[in-house]
């Protein structure tokens, strides 16, 4: 038994060297020439589930009777997390796809892989980047250059049950602005018993991360990682970090806070009545307006006096071009992108999700063709976001890792308010987690 | 005719080298790759590598999260084995009786083992899904229980638990009935003649007897318990909530494909290794104490 373990030992070692000496480092350089002819096969792995799905393969037919020398391979590739893992999986195994959709805290990560073409290297006039949406535009730009295409742009708003508002007799309306009127409403509603909850979040983490744009605070060191120098440091344990967990788990105490996991999940019993309010990304509307058999309210997010006006961020995710293939697929896949680009799509694409349209164009023929007049909870994202500030701490942060930061962030708030551990604790071990994800991002490279 | 068969210096190896082959490419080359990235901070794409010699074993060990996941794995498994080989050997002995369509009935037994831990879990959520399941509304409606294992730590706990025990439970049933049909019948008759209780002939006739089987799915169980929650956790809690049913396959895979620390979560794959191989090894040496194979 002795001998084959160790056996086994320097089998492993002498493996491991020289899978060791196997290892190089590989290096390409990029130039796109100008006679390029566009053919070939475009794999593109998006996260765009359920409906969405639909949609995207639509485009990808649509484009391709107008293409008939390109094929888009279009493949639904699991949750954004998982669609950015196995895009990165693939890279290593040098079979990386031609297009990769990468929510968007992964835009630091890409951007520093290595492993992608900067969507503006290619521009030569067919895109004018003047079009794109603003603020989204602000989100994914890095020292002012797009380095993917924006596609899919939500940001976070409140939804809420007006029948349940005029069953506890309140005005449906008046939704909430403050924190202080998010508990108040949610008691008076608990109390008639009309529901068992008050209000619920999807994607928790990033709700955190939209209050401190949401109320102009800073959420990490170097101007949220924009200065032009990478974040090194978290700064969530501040005093607005701490005064809005603290709220949260108070409402959590009191089951006022139904806590509905880290992503869509709370969506299902807010339709089915159990609380009257969600704070959820604006890409749910179509999906939350056509299952609700009650009728549903949009409006601000709330927030809470003595800050100063910020706003909310851009979130969803955005199309990566990836390096590794030949010029033909690569300008077959900017024709692509550039297609879904266009004003009609961008248009259908709104009305079909909730997404913001990425061409800004697009605002001009929804307000022609009085869209938000007739559907006027489209148009509560727009409101908010075109309303708010874009000060710095405004645009967004960008983070190294910060897929893994989002984790921590999502573990530490179901601590408070699941696990009741108190907020400024819980706040202070997830900084220390998450500064050392940072400097070990950092130091892997610079 | 006689065939005569020249005895080889290299046949034995040739006849062997298929599978030495395959526990190469699909154990030795992946874990000394394994082995290897543990000694290193990688970065996302694996590009650049950082020697951090046995940082990473040295910083998981500081790490209470990592510590606290490696109680929480010890404590899931032993109540998952203790829960699991109780249950399954109770229906193994009622099923053991003489009726009608026992075949049937054992063909049925065996279906939960069958469907893949996913599944499992699908299924499992569903019926306990807060809002919409079945059985958290019948727990509300006759016990006024609110079970939510997304708001609940003991509540995910618990659910996970009950879902492990059910998936492997058609598997133990299978080998505690084979078990159970191989005692003699003429030894129990025996003790019924000497006037030996039911408690009696099950503690001092059967459970010597199904000793082998018992040890074997000792054996299956722990490793079950302790490797294959991935499925499960993944599609129910994802280790949630906080980190309430973080089990190390799971804190593994979040560090190492979530994350993307390649060489923190290679350490960790180094010492999972580790603990598997004493596992193993504790309950053989144990085993010949207490297991009886016959004479």
């Amino acid at each position: 038994m002795k001998k084959l373990l160790l056996i086994l030992v320097i089998l492993l070692v002498v493996a491991g060297v020289a899978f060791a000496a196997g290892q190089k480092e590989k290096e390409e350089s990029y130039l796109l020439p100008d006679d390029v002819k566009a053919q070939g096969t475009v794999t593109f792995w998006h996260a765009m589930s359920g409906s969405k799905t639909a949609i995207v393969d639509g485009y990808a037919e649509e484009f391709m009777k107008r293409h008939p020398e390109i094929t888009i391979d279009a493949v639904y590739s699991g949750s954004y997390a998982e669609t950015v893992t196995k895009g990165l999986a693939a890279i290593k195994a040098g079979k990386p796809p031609v297009l990769l959709m990468s929510y968007e805290v992964g835009t630091q990560t890409m951007i520093d892989s290595g492993a992608i073409i900067p969507v503006h290297t290619l521009n030569k006039g067919e895109i004018n980047f003047d079009d794109v949406t603003g603020p989204i535009a602000k989100y994914y730009s890095v020292n002012g250059k797009l380095n993917s295409m924006p596609f899919n742009s939500s940001t976070a708003m409140l939804y809420y049950n007006k029948d349940l508002f005029k069953a506890a007799g309140l005005d449906p309306d008046k939704p909430p602005t403050t924190f202080d009127e998010v508990y108040e409403y949610s008691k008076k509603i608990m109390d008639a018993g009309l529901s068992s909850g008050g209000i619920s979040f999807g994607w928790p983490a990033w709700i955190f991360e939209q209050m401190h744009a949401y109320h102009n605070e800073f959420y990490a060191n170097n101007e949220n990682g924009r200065s032009g120098k990478r974040a090194s440091e978290v700064m969530f344990n501040g005093k607005l970090g701490v005064q809005v967990l603290t709220e949260w788990q108070k409402w959590a105490k009191d089951g006022v806070l139904a806590y509905g996991g880290r992503t869509y999940k709370a969506n299902d019993p807010f339709i089915a009545g159990e609380f009257a309010m969600l704070v959820q990304s604006t890409s749910s509307l179509a999906g939350i307006i056509k299952s609700a058999d009650f009728e549903v309210g949009t409006a601000f997010l709330p927030h809470l006096p003595g800050y100063e006006k910020g706003n909310s961020v851009i979130g969803g995710a955005s199309i990566w071009l990836l390096k590794g293939h030949s010029n033909e697929v690569n300008a077959a896949a900017w024709k692509f992108l550039q297609y879904l680009f266009e004003e009609e799509n961008a248009v259908a694409w709104h009305k079909g999700t909730g997404y913001f349209p990425v061409n800004s164009k697009a605002y001009g023929i929804l307000m022609n063709e009085g869209w938000f007049d007739k559907e006027p909870r489209f148009r509560t994202a727009f409101d908010q976001i075109l309303g708010g500030s874009d000060s710095k701490a405004a645009s967004g942060v960008l983070l190294g890792n910060f897929v893994e930061i989002r984790d921590i962030m999502g573990a530490a708030i179901e601590d408070a308010v699941v696990n009741m551990k108190d907020p400024k604790t819980v706040l202070d071990e997830a900084k220390v987690r998450c500064d050392r994800v940072l400097s070990d991002y950092i130091s892997t490279v610079e | 005719m006689q065939t005569t068969f020249k005895s080889s210096k290299w046949l034995p190896y040739l006849l062997l080298s298929p599978s030495v082959i395959i526990v190469f490419i699909f154990f030795i080359i992946p874990s000394a790759e394994s082995l290897f990235y543990s000694f290193f901070r990688l970065n996302i794409t694996g590009t650049r590598k950082i020697f951090v010699g046995f940082g990473n074993f040295i910083r998981l060990f500081q790490d209470p999260e990592y510590i606290e996941s490696l109680f929480r794995s010890f404590m899931f498994t032993v109540i998952v084995v203790v829960v699991g080989l109780s249950v399954s050997l109770g229906i193994a002995m009622i099923a053991n009786n003489k009726m009608k369509f026992f075949n049937v009935y054992r063909t049925l037994l065996i279906w939960p083992y069958a469907l893949s831990p996913a599944i499992t879990g699908m299924i499992w959520a569903l019926m306990f899904n807060p809002t919409i399941g079945v059985i958290s509304n019948i727990l509300h409606n006759l016990f006024g229980v609110s079970f939510n294992f997304i708001n609940n730590s003991s509540h995910a706990m618990i659910f996970i638990i009950v879902a492990a025990v059910w998936k492997m439970l058609g598997y133990n049933i299978i080998f505690f009935l084979s078990g159970l049909q191989g005692v003699p019948a003429e030894l129990i008759e025996a003790a019924i003649i000497d006037g030996a209780n039911p408690w009696k002939r099950f503690r001092h006739i059967i459970l010597p007897l199904i000793s082998p089987t018992t040890f074997f799915l000792l054996v299956m169980n722990t490793l079950y318990a302790f490797f294959q929650q991935f499925g499960l956790l993944h599609v129910v809690t994802e280790g949630g909530p906080g980190r309430a049913t973080d089990l190390l396959v799971y804190k593994l895979y979040r560090d190492g494909f979530i994350s993307m620390n390649t060489g923190y979560a290679s350490a960790q794959s180094i010492i999972l290794l580790i603990i598997v191989a004493a596992i193993t090894l504790f309950q053989f040496k144990s085993a010949k104490k207490s297991v009886f194979y016959g004479t």
